[in-house]
């Protein structure tokens, strides 16, 4: 009897193509780049037990988990709001992976994992703002989306955790997005769409940010 | 903040608001930007008008958060500040440049608004207005001053107002001659006079009574002088104003109604929606200097309210005009006066409607259908309001105006679809196995947003029968497997998720053991069924619930619901799993042979080892850890197998390696659906929202120990009704037949009617397993009359047929299959 390969396959990976897309008349305005192989779990507080899970998030990651709408990040991990006594651990490596993390909030909150549940798209270039407001109602003004700021929203009718990374080293911002695995192949054909006349310059990573 | 329009009052307007930080979008429908500016001119800072905007643009351009959308249209105000535009951002060319779109349709979302929109110069009704070559003044010098066209050689103009005037200078001014001015005021200026003599035109106080010409164009105005006598001048264009409108559409879309001002005989905004104000020629300010100043306290006011307090400077500065009017709506005479030029209302409709008692401004407008054009009767309604007011002995504000709607120009649906059409009509969701399975050539259905395959054709087989009858057969006699990942599926975690699910299910979850599934049933408030599923228990806080495909977000909403709102004091939480899981039912007799091929050789798969309605991790060959449930949908020795949602496209794929030596055969919904039907389960056409528990013959199973959602109302007389209509199976007593969904069932040998209809067929299916048609029906107490023959009437494709009712389940009724 043969062993059997596991390969985790993307659901972008069919519709994904690396490269250039759309309009290339100039420099592309648009960057999509795919995040694969990240743990994503989602951390919900027992009743009345916000306050605990709180801590424990903090002994555990070293931050405390947002109780607004923002995303905060540590070294190893990224803390993102997502409700009311609710947020998700993204990190990479199964360091902070659901049985690592079950064990750390086992008195304070229920856990399930969502590392296979969602795409992790992440948005950038001159026009990033632009293309988004064609998909997105959540003003992305820096002034009123700075870095870090969180939003649970819906894009093109899928639910979207939509929130704003640190800037790229060209002073660029980053928008990541969450999306449903199932939906994701439609959504990233809505993006394209939405980005080609900016020019897109598509690509995926391993790397988490 | 947003600003309508980008005439003098809109650009000063977004140079106090920009200047004090505010975010200022300004649309302009328009290419360019200036509104009446570009035509008329003037001198703003003493500046030409057009130096002015030069500088102005420039100034916004370098802030930094001024956005100016030319070629857009505000067209309408919503509730919470929420606006419609519509930017026609490739209308001007013969088809948009690659990956670009005619039309974009924007919400945009403001603390505050400027409605700086301007006014519409409006005619006066005479007979003959309709000649070619009878123009609105504006549009003719805008014909002239903007675009270089020459309209007419020799043009006259009607007018009633000063700023009339202003097309004999700009006509003039391009070399073309003037016929004659008729101008109603008595009294014209010194200036003017001085212009006309120096031309050598004549200026006659009077009205235009008569337009003689054709389908070429006008050749001479019939002119009555003031005092009676009647004179006429030879001209091929006749330029007509009749006064301004104020724009206030935008103002007036929350129900708002606008006042008359005499010294403009217009009306003028009277309020506006919360945020909103009106400056320049849009609030009745029709000077120069009047609109920039207007348009900067508006701006300043606007941006002081949003927040910004930086410095605003000082305002642009220029003359007020002079101004003068003397009402004059319609001059009677011989022939038709047309007054909506869009929907052929004539002075003459709007006098029959008040003869015929139509007084009202809203009768008015439904009986002549004056205004109910794509306008909107911007030029006409106040027209037709003052005729109206004339003939009926009342003022024009007695008269009043209809009310304003949105949009304020016509939208095409397109823009509003957007995106949104053909193969992005919806978003659409995608099974973990898809892209394997179009591999394999599988024809897909929609479901929900769902693409199912639902069957895999082989070559030699003649039609979709032919494949899901062969997937039948393999799965019953050898292995199969099927994609339920669409499946809604729910994490249902904490100390009382038991109680929790006890609560939401008719039967009992609370007592279910660890490392068990258990079908359940939901009812909505009302008794009537909800949905259906199995859950399993995971851990003693961490159940597994699934849906159905296509109430899986309903059910999440409602057990939403119901954990935050009616049972809040239950310590549970719950999340949505659905796409963290790729589940395949693998069903057949061989199914442990080809789970064994594939699971750790150290997990027991036997039946001791994992009995029906098992439900546990187990370790994958490779390295992977999978859930294992041993359930059954098809009646057949089945498990269901989930993996986390990446690993599903392998483990298809190790599924057809392991599976090869065993025939191991992919099938479709079809052929999910058929072997339902063959076990007499119950799917969607039975869960049809009309159907109780003891309907779908799972009455049993409402506790009599516990309340749950939906079992007071349960209760009800007509839902325990003993002559309900209940799920029963149908064979045709010609074997040979095709049964249909839908046909009605009716006692045997009655003529069918509604008086004695008795059910209908909700699933059919040809059974391979019982080489003939079968199918499910809801019948009048139908579990009491097995054995009995009824007609089944399909007038829709005009079938008759008998039918015997059976029991539902055709195939393996003891159960035996699933449980060996």
């Amino acid at each position: 009897m043969a062993e059997f390969s596991w390969v985790p396959r993307s659901p972008l990976e069919h519709a994904l193509a690396v490269g250039a897309y759309g309009a290339r008349d100039a420099k592309p305005g648009i960057s999509l780049t795919e995040i694969r192989n990240f743990d994503l779990v989602q951390v919900m507080a027992r009743r009345g037990k916000g306050a605990e899970l709180a801590s424990a998030a903090e002994a555990r990651v070293g931050m405390a988990a947002p109780d607004v709408p923002k995303a905060v990040s540590a070294s190893d991990a990224t803390l993102i709001w997502s409700g009311p006594d609710q947020f998700l651990v993204l990190s990479k490596g199964r360091k902070h992976a659901i049985d690592t993390l079950s064990q750390a909030f086992t008195q304070s909150a229920s856990l399930s994992d969502q590392s296979h549940a969602r795409v992790l798209i992440s948005v950038s270039g001159a026009k990033a703002r632009t293309m988004l407001a064609k998909l997105s109602s959540i003003d992305l003004h820096p002034a009123a989306f700075p870095i870090g700021t969180a939003a649970a929203t819906s894009i093109d009718h899928t639910s979207v955790n939509l929130w704003r990374g640190n800037d790229r080293p060209d002073g660029q911002a980053v928008f990541n997005l969450l999306v449903f695995a199932t939906f994701a192949e439609s959504l990233w054909h809505t993006m394209l769409d939405a980005s080609a006349e900016y020019g897109v310059d598509i690509g995926h990573s391993e790397e988490v940010e | 903040m947003l600003i309508a329009g980008s005439g003098p009052a809109g650009l000063s307007a977004a140079l106090a608001a920009g200047r004090s930080g505010a975010r200022v979008i300004l649309c302009e429908e328009d290419f360019a930007l200036g509104g009446r500016l570009l035509v008329d001119g003037g001198t703003i800072d003493g500046l030409p008008a057009a130096e002015w905007i030069s500088r102005t643009l420039a100034e916004l351009a370098a802030l930094p958060d001024v956005r100016i959308m030319s070629r857009t249209t505000l067209f309408g105000v919503y509730d919470g500040g929420t606006y419609g535009a519509i930017e026609r951002v490739n209308d001007h060319l013969p088809s948009p440049p690659e990956h670009q779109v005619r039309q974009r349709l924007w919400r945009i979302v403001a603390k505050r608004s400027i409605v700086a929109a301007g006014a519409i110069e409006r005619p006066i009704v005479f007979a003959g207005n309709d000649t070619p070559g009878v123009m609105m003044a504006s549009a003719m010098r805008t014909y002239v001053g903007r675009y270089a066209a020459t309209p007419a050689k020799r043009i006259a103009l009607f007018t009633n107002n000063e700023d009339g005037w202003r097309t004999v200078e700009t006509a003039l001014g391009a070399g073309l001659q003037i016929a004659a001015v008729v101008d109603a005021r008595p009294d014209v200026s010194a200036a003017h006079r001085a212009l006309a003599a120096k031309a050598e035109f004549p200026v006659l106080n009077g009205s235009v009574a008569g337009v003689e010409g054709g389908k070429d164009g006008v050749r001479k105005i019939s002119v009555l002088l003031t005092g009676g006598a009647r004179a006429e001048v030879e001209a091929d264009g006749l330029a007509v104003s009749g006064g301004w409108n104020p724009a206030v559409g935008l103002t007036s879309y929350h129900r708002g109604r606008p006042k008359w001002q005499d010294d403009i005989s217009a009306f003028v905004p009277d309020g506006a929606p919360p945020g909103m104000m009106a400056a320049g020629a849009a609030n009745g300010a029709f000077r120069l200097g009047a609109c920039l100043r207007q348009g900067f306290a508006a701006g300043a006011a606007a941006a002081a309210g949003a927040g910004r307090s930086g410095n605003a400077g000082t305002p642009p500065v220029a003359d007020d005009e002079a101004f003068s009017l003397t009402p004059l709506w319609h001059v009677a005479g011989k022939g038709k006066a047309f007054v909506d030029y869009q929907h052929d209302v004539t002075a003459s409709d709007i006098e029959l409607a008040q003869r015929e008692g139509f007084e009202s401004v809203e009768h008015l407008k439904r009986y002549t259908t004056l205004g109910m054009a794509t306008d909107q009767g911007k030029t006409s309604n106040i027209a037709g309001l003052a005729i109206m007011a004339a003939v009926s002995g009342r003022s024009i504000p007695e008269t009043g105006t209809t009310i304003y709607r949105p949009p304020y120009v016509p939208v095409a649906i397109g823009a509003f679809a957007g995106h949104h059409r053909d193969e992005n009509f919806h978003a659409t969701r995608l099974a973990p196995s898809h892209h394997w399975a179009a591999e394999q050539g599988a024809a897909f259905v929609d479901t929900g947003l769902w693409k199912r395959a639902q069957w895999y054709p082989r070559a030699g087989e003649k039609d979709w029968l032919d494949s899901v009858t062969r997937e039948v057969k393999a799965v019953r006699s050898g292995v199969g497997f099927c994609d339920v990942s669409t499946l809604g599926k729910i994490d249902v975690h904490g100390p009382d998720a038991g109680a929790f699910l006890d609560r939401v299910y008719i039967n009992t979850f609370s007592n279910l053991a660890v490392g068990k599934a258990r079908y359940g049933l939901m009812l909505r408030e009302d008794g009537m069924v909800y949905d259906d599923g199995t859950t399993s228990r995971l851990a003693d806080d961490h159940y597994f619930l699934t849906t159905t495909t296509a109430k899986a977000g309903l059910v999440m909403q409602h057990l939403e619901f119901c954990r935050q709102v009616l049972f809040p004091e239950l310590d549970v939480q719950l999340t949505s799993v659905s796409d963290q899981w790729a589940q395949f039912s693998i069903a057949g007799p061989k199914t442990r042979d080809l789970l064994r091929e594939i699971v750790d050789p150290a997990e027991d798969l036997s039946n001791e080892g994992f009995p029906f309605m098992g439900a546990r991790e187990v370790a994958l060959r490779g390295g992977i850890k999978a859930r294992l449930f041993r359930i059954s949908f098809s009646g057949e020795m089945a498990f269901e197998i989930s993996v986390p949602a990446r690993y599903g496209d392998a483990l298809v794929r190790n599924l057809m390696i392991a599976g090869k030596q065993f025939g191991v055969t992919p099938y479709g919904t079809e052929a999910l659906g058929v072997m339902r039907i063959e076990k007499g389960h119950v799917a969607g056409p039975e869960l049809n929202g009309t159907t109780t528990a003891a309907d779908l013959g799972l009455g049993k199973m409402m506790s009599t120990k516990k309340d749950f959602i939906g079992r007071v109302m349960a209760g009800r007389e007509a839902l325990v009704a003993p002559d309900r209509q209940v799920v029963v199976g149908i064979k045709p007593t010609d074997r040979a037949r095709r049964l249909r969904s839908g046909a009605h069932i009716i006692p045997k040998g009655e003529i069918p009617g509604s008086a004695n209809d008795q059910g209908y067929v909700t699933s059919v299916c040809f059974s391979p397993t019982l080489d003939q048609w079968i199918g499910l029906a809801l019948v009048e107490r139908g579990r009491e009359r097995i054995g009995e023959i009824v007609h089944a009437h399909d007038p829709l494709r005009g079938e008759d047929y008998d039918v015997e009712l059976c029991n539902p389940v055709f195939y393996d009724p003891d159960g035996g299959r699933q449980r060996g």
